[in-house]
């Protein structure tokens, strides 16, 4: 330990501390502006200067290390004077539009420059004035204002690891700005724009929609993907204006993806009803909350008395919390006494490795998932690891995903072929000789080797209970889908588990059920079951039933086919906890009330018709979890992590299949910019993504005459599908991929995940 | 006792009294015969609120939410958004008159010389409705002070 002294304060800090750390366990402030808690120290700003007794030069607090008995003045004339002179320079050129800059308010230049109580710059001011650009559609930037930092670039490179933006030119020509100009080719994470500390990066979907001292901040957790990050929902006057992060807080440490960023314009959308809606007919007839409760209550009632309790079903979907997903099983075991509850969700593979493990291994696989689309945060995490100079990392996808800069072997191949490659590998964790041996023996001396896989594919599970069978202290980390897809699992939804994973009797497939005309009524939680492509051909089935109810934030394609619907809460609107797909619970709260009830409400209004008390407050709940649900006995609600069983349970072995006879492989991509049916009604994400796109490679886009943006038919049997393409040489040739979970795509998924197809070029 | 029946039976007081008058009916009235006469305003006056525009008509407003963060009674309502050239947009600005307290500070607050506190005073209405006045209001109001050389 080493003994420094600050500004008269003595602190014992540990050795290779820099002289702004240790200030901050002395509780001494210096004013930074370069310095970003996540980034490596790079001293350009030079606000942080320090006298150094002793030293003749002052040093930058930030990339100065500590040594013994050094003594540290932060606070002097001389420094201020000089502070003050930096401000004043970057002021020369700094425009002075704070009115109109949406960073005003919250700009660490305009708060320094009060700090320091700068009224008149004494050099000649030439404010910079060249256009904004516009062509980033999450991003505005305004070159202008940038004080050069460079945090943006260090974030974009040292944690992203995209490298989209850097420092373009020398000296006072310094802007920053992509290679040659080109348009910006990026993830869209906005990670860059968090960091600026001025308002050169601004984010384009609050730009100039409030300003920051109106706004209320609520902490609470993102609802699209199973990452479970920590979000701070701004708002004013029941709207949502603005998702932002904290570096101190939650597991994501300040790093957010494109979805939770930007995606929040769909809490405000208009598109969103308020009053629920009751069949007549075939006409939908706007009624209020209770008219709707009262015809599910009759018709309900009418289904239990004539066809028996079994004839109900109810299908929860992972948008609802832990509280709403357990008074949901509640309702149906104890009050309409059905054993008929499901959710799209596995029990499969359940929790096991955490950030940390990720993060700290030394040996990853991911296998078959493109995780930094469908988990982005867990993405960084596994790019951290795979940055390291002594770490291995090996992906096994279909097609180069941004994983490819920082993996040590990227191995691609066609779908057919992926799964026997990887048999090989499991061959050479055996002891097997052959390509793999090198890697095979990397993985297995690891201390904490780490697996990333898709857990909805039986056989990916399949292979990740192979690979936890040779290599025994592996951690699995199943990249769960949506925000609470193992909360749900764990309060029971899922056909034949009560909470907590404890088995129970089973009630009828859903599929066989609805067939063969055993469910007579349904009852859908969130869940759109028109854009699964399991379900896709018992949609029209759905008609007949006596009585279908679906709650859903928006009147989505499966609620179009309902006889009740009623509008429900968003995660910014409601109270409860996630469980994420490390298996922690995390609480999240109410930010803004839109005028719609939660599932919750619905829940518990309904069971009162039926005469049964369900509690409302989410503490009693919590409480009923804690006795009824062995795993969360004694859970801490923010941030405990729950242990799990079992990691993963399947049954014999599952052979991989792909149907059809066609030229291509066609296999499922993971969404870009979207988490499922949900986030497809978010304007801003849309306008990046917003329809089933084909990925092909330029060699086959050649053949077939395509470019971007034209469209090809997909030939498979008797059935065609038209499609837009997207050329990109990050696809195998003869591969194609297209993205599930759109309603355009689920008829052609309902044949299978991997598919050989035709393609036609359509004119 | 005497001067009391001397007053008593003479009138005096209403002489008196009659004698101001007189004097008065000869000297320049002070009343202002509103509303058939305008009364005059000084320098200092603050009254309904105008918005000046640049020289293409258009507000000079720029949606900074200055004013609304200064003002005492919370009366200017502003909405803004990003116009089609990501241009800063004034969706609304409103001020409710009949919360107005006439402080000026809005005024004081504006970086871009766009709200000032016009001269007028005659908005009396018989219901409330047509007290929040909007943009288009504040503009025409300025037109007004220009055409009767009234700005500043």
């Amino acid at each position: 330990m080493l003994t420094v002294k600050i500004d008269g304060i003595e602190v014992k800090v540990e050795p290779g501390t820099t002289i702004l750390e240790a200030a901050e366990k002395a509780g001494v402030y210096i004013p930074i502006m370069c310095h970003h808690k996540n980034l490596n120290p790079f001293g350009a700003c030079r606000v942080c200067l320090v006298e150094v007794k002793g030293s003749p030069k002052l040093m930058t607090a930030c990339t100065t290390p500590v040594t013994d008995n050094m003594e540290v003045i932060t606070n002097s004339e001389k420094l201020k004077r000089i502070r003050k002179t930096l401000i004043e320079l970057l002021l020369i050129n700094h425009p002075l539009d704070c009115p109109v800059c949406d960073k005003g308010g919250e700009c660490l230049l305009q708060d320094l420059t009060y700090e320091f109580g700068i009224t008149k710059v004494r050099f000649d001011e030439k404010p910079n004035n060249s256009p904004v650009d516009h062509t980033n559609p999450f991003i505005e930037r305004d070159i202008d204002r940038c004080v050069l930092c460079g945090k943006c670039v260090r974030i974009c490179d040292e944690i992203v690891n995209v490298e989209a933006i850097s420092f373009i030119n020398r000296g006072v020509e310094t802007y920053i700005g992509t290679a040659f100009d080109q348009p910006w080719n990026c993830e869209y994470c906005g990670q860059c724009m968090s960091v600026c500390p001025v308002g050169s990066l601004n984010n384009r979907v609050y730009l100039f929609k409030n300003r920051p001292w109106h706004l209320e901040h609520t902490e609470s957790i993102c609802g699209y993907c199973s990452c479970g990050c920590t979000v701070i929902i701004d708002h004013e006057n029941n709207e949502v204006y603005r998702i932002k992060e904290d570096v101190y807080k939650g597991v994501n440490k300040g790093l957010l993806c494109a979805k939770g960023r930007f995606g929040y314009e769909l809490i405000n959308s208009t598109q969103r009803p308020v009053t629920a809606k009751v069949k007549d007919g075939n006409e939908f007839k706007d009624v209020d909350f209770d008219g709707a409760l009262n015809t599910i209550y009759e018709k309900l009632s009418a289904v239990i008395s004539k066809y028996g309790n079994d004839s109900v079903a109810f299908v929860i979907s992972p948008r609802l919390t832990n509280e709403e997903a357990f008074l949901a099983q509640k309702f149906a075991r104890e009050v309409v006494k059905t054993n008929n509850i499901y959710s799209l969700e596995t029990i499969n593979a359940l929790p096991d490795g955490t950030y940390n493990d990720v993060e700290s291994s030394n040996a990853l696989i991911v296998f078959n998932i493109d995780v930094t689309e469908s988990n982005p945060v867990l993405g960084y995490s596994v790019r951290v690891a795979g940055r390291r100079e002594e770490s291995n990392l090996y992906v096994f996808y279909p097609n180069y995903t941004p994983l490819k800069r920082v993996a040590t072997e990227f191995y691609v191949y066609k779908p057919s072929e992926l799964y026997n490659e990887f048999e090989l590998f499991l061959k050479a964790l055996d002891g097997e000789n052959n390509k793999y041996s090198e890697a095979a023996d990397n993985f297995k001396n690891d201390d904490k080797p780490v697996f990333v896989f898709n857990p909805y594919n039986p056989k990916d599970v399949e292979i990740a209970k192979k690979v936890l069978d040779k290599v025994s202290n592996v951690k699995l980390v199943p990249a769960k889908a949506k925000n609470n897809s193992q909360g749900i699992v764990d309060m029971g939804c899922f056909n034949g588990m009560n909470p907590g994973l404890v088995e129970t009797d089973k009630g009828v497939e859903l599929r066989e059920g609805i067939e063969a005309d055993k469910i007579k009524a349904l009852i859908v939680l969130g869940e759109n079951l028109a854009v699964r492509s399991e379900y896709f051909d018992i949609l029209n089935l759905l008609n007949d039933l006596e009585l279908f109810v679906v709650t859903d934030p928006f009147f989505s394609e499966t609620a179009e086919l309902s006889n009740v619907y009623i509008p429900v809460a968003t995660f910014a609107e409601k109270d409860g906890s996630f469980t994420n797909f490390e298996g922690r619970v995390q609480s999240l709260h109410k930010a803004v009330d839109k005028g719609v009830k939660t599932d919750k409400d619905v829940i518990v209004e309904l069971a009162k018709k039926f005469g049964t008390t369900l509690p409302y407050e989410t503490d009693k709940i919590r409480e009923m979890i804690e006795v009824e649900n062995p795993l969360y006995i004694g859970v801490d609600w923010n941030g405990g992590i729950v242990s799990y069983p079992y990691k993963v349970k399947i049954d014999g072995d599952v052979k991989f299949e792909i149907k059809g006879s066609g030229k291509y492989e066609l296999y499922p991509a993971y969404l870009r910019l979207h988490s499922g049916s949900y986030t497809r009604r978010s304007y801003d994400l849309s306008k990046v993504y917003g329809e089933p796109i084909i990925e092909i490679n330029p060699e086959d886009a050649k053949e077939l005459n395509v470019k971007d943006n034209d469209y090809l038919t997909i030939k498979i049997g008797n059935d065609s599908y038209k499609y837009r393409v997207k050329v990109d040489k990050k696809i195998l040739q003869g591969a194609i991929s297209l993205p599930k979970d759109f309603k355009e795509t689920a008829p052609l998924f309902y044949e299978g995940s991997y598919l050989k197809v035709d393609l036609i070029k359509h004119i | 006792m005497a001067r009391n029946i001397f007053d008593y039976v003479f009138f005096t007081e209403i002489m008196q009294g009659l004698g101001v008058t007189l004097k008065h009916m000869f000297k320049k009235p002070v009343t202002y015969k509103y509303p058939f006469e305008a009364t005059p305003i000084f320098e200092r006056f603050r009254g309904v609120h105008y918005m000046k525009t640049d020289e293409q008509g258009k507000p000079k407003c720029v949606g900074c939410y200055l004013c609304e963060r200064v003002c005492p009674s919370e009366c200017i309502h502003i909405e803004t958004d990003a116009g089609p050239n990501g241009e800063r947009l004034i969706r609304k600005y409103e001020i409710e008159l009949d919360r107005c307290i006439y402080c000026g500070f809005c005024e004081e607050a504006c970086p871009v010389d766009a709200i000032h506190m016009g001269r007028s005073y005659d908005v009396v209405r018989p219901t409330r409705d047509g007290y929040r006045v909007n943009i288009k209001f504040l503009v025409k109001k300025y037109k007004e002070y220009i055409e009767e050389g009234k700005g500043e």
